[in-house]
């Protein structure tokens, strides 16, 4: 993790896996970088850097603003400010500290509705750049506060002991998502081969028009359905074992596609990565023509922070 | 099904990636992550906050259908391989990449359609720039 070296150089990634792509840059940092003032005072209002930058978060009393919130991080890091964060123009990313933890912050305009698209790619990719180097609680979207103060208040200090420990936890530890998605003419046939009633039907419904046979398409759809559903809570099953022995911990996503055949989110230490691609692409082999498989992350632990409080 | 696609965007010929990377988002941070009491604060604060729902599979009438077409049209004859009028396009792009390592393709192709999703060439002239080290 970067606080391991610390070195004012960019602290090495283990793994980017967005080598040379122009939207994650926090493993190559120039030291060119026309780096701001360090540490902005919690809470003061902050003119841009530059350009659009400006009036984003500086127009003091002039709009009503107030602090979103993406996630805890331990107090001991050090973060550049940057004009990365949700609302439009988007906020500059900066820390509020209480004791050995510190929130990631921007301030937001309450002048327009939250949760664009461009709002929650802004979250995600700011916390899994985050996490790539530190531990990190990420919050669900949409936290707000009215303000620095009241974070440290009504949500640092009274929570300081268990985001300390869960951090601690999370210490050298990444999530990926693995998704799993049939191949449609392969699961197809495998379902008409182990279903006759499937079979049979499609047999009834060829070369006839499509209202004269609603009810046997219908009990067909329902049979392919029912086929898949049980396809993929054995191949859920399968694929989390199969990951298990190097994983800390799995947690089984409900599927966003009727094809799915897996959705896991995984967190696995970080030196174990390699460990954990392999037994993947052991899957990929063995499902090869069947499934396709995709692989997210490394990314914040969404999935493994769920203690409610 | 409520799949939120982002307007414009995506990199022209390759359909491949649509359905990449704000589904993913949107699957991983509206209903994972700390929820916390914060959320009382929302309301004071007075923020409008946009509804998008998480991603769910319903099975309807219309994903009965939908199979009932689709196993309609399977050619039984053709075999094992190929079948590429049957096959979505979102999954081509990633399918391809299985001859190199299903991870490390994946992990590409993700990586891919964040950025098509993100970059706005216009709008964002200075490279980002962040640094984190230990403080002493």
């Amino acid at each position: 993790m970067g606080r391991s070296t610390p070195s004012p150089a960019a602290p090495g990634s283990e793994r980017n896996a967005h080598e040379g792509r122009d939207t994650r840059q926090v493993a190559k940092v120039p030291e060119d970088a026309p780096a701001p003032e360090p540490r902005q005072g919690a809470g003061a209002p902050h003119p841009g850097q530059a350009g659009e930058a400006a009036g984003a978060a500086g127009v003091p009393g002039e709009q009503a603003t107030a602090s979103y919130i993406y996630g805890i991080l331990p107090g001991d890091v050090e973060l550049t400010p940057e004009v990365r964060g949700v609302g439009d123009p988007p906020g500059e990313i900066r820390l509020v500290r209480h004791d050995d933890i510190a929130a990631l912050i921007s301030d937001l305009r309450l002048n327009r509705p939250l949760g664009k698209p461009k709002d929650l790619m802004a979250h995600q990719q700011l916390l899994d750049d985050v996490a790539s180097e530190v531990p990190v609680l990420p919050l669900r979207f949409g936290a707000v506060m009215e303000s620095p103060e009241a974070i440290v208040r009504e949500l640092l200090a009274p929570h300081h002991d268990e985001f300390r420990t869960a951090l601690d936890e999370l210490e050298g530890r990444a999530q990926y998502v693995v998704k799993a998605r049939y191949e449609e003419g392969t699961v197809l046939r495998e379902v008409l081969q182990e279903q006759p009633e499937a079979s049979r039907l499609r047999e009834e419904i060829r070369d006839l028009p499509e209202d004269a046979t609603w009810d046997a398409r219908i009990r067909l759809g329902e049979i392919v359905n029912q086929s898949i559903e049980a396809k993929r809570d054995a191949d859920t099953q399968a694929l989390a074992e199969g990951l298990a022995p190097h994983a800390v911990a799995i947690v089984i996503r409900e599927p966003t596609h009727e094809e799915d055949a897996a959705h896991l989110a995984v967190l696995v230490e970080t030196d174990r990565q390699d460990d954990f691609e392999e037994a993947l692409d052991e899957f990929g082999r063995r499902w090869a023509d069947r499934v396709t498989l995709r692989l997210l992350g490394p990314q914040a632990p969404y999935d493994f922070v769920m203690t409610q409080m | 099904m409520t799949i939120v696609q982002p307007s414009g965007g995506g990199a022209a010929g390759r359909p491949s990636s649509s359905g990449g990377g704000l589904a993913d988002v949107i699957d991983t941070i509206l209903d994972k992550g700390l929820v916390i009491d914060v959320y009382v604060s929302v309301a004071l604060v007075g923020i409008e906050l946009l509804t998008i729902n998480a991603r769910v599979v319903v099975a309807s009438v219309d994903t009965y259908l939908r199979f009932a077409q689709a196993v309609n049209r399977l050619d039984l004859a053709e075999g094992q391989k190929g079948l590429p009028e049957l096959m979505q396009d979102m999954t081509q792009g990633v399918a391809k990449s299985k001859t190199k390592g299903i991870a490390q393709g994946a992990l590409e192709a993700a990586g891919e359609k964040l950025r098509d999703f993100i970059s706005e060439p216009a709008e964002e002239p200075a490279p980002r720039r962040r640094r984190m080290r230990e403080e002493d």
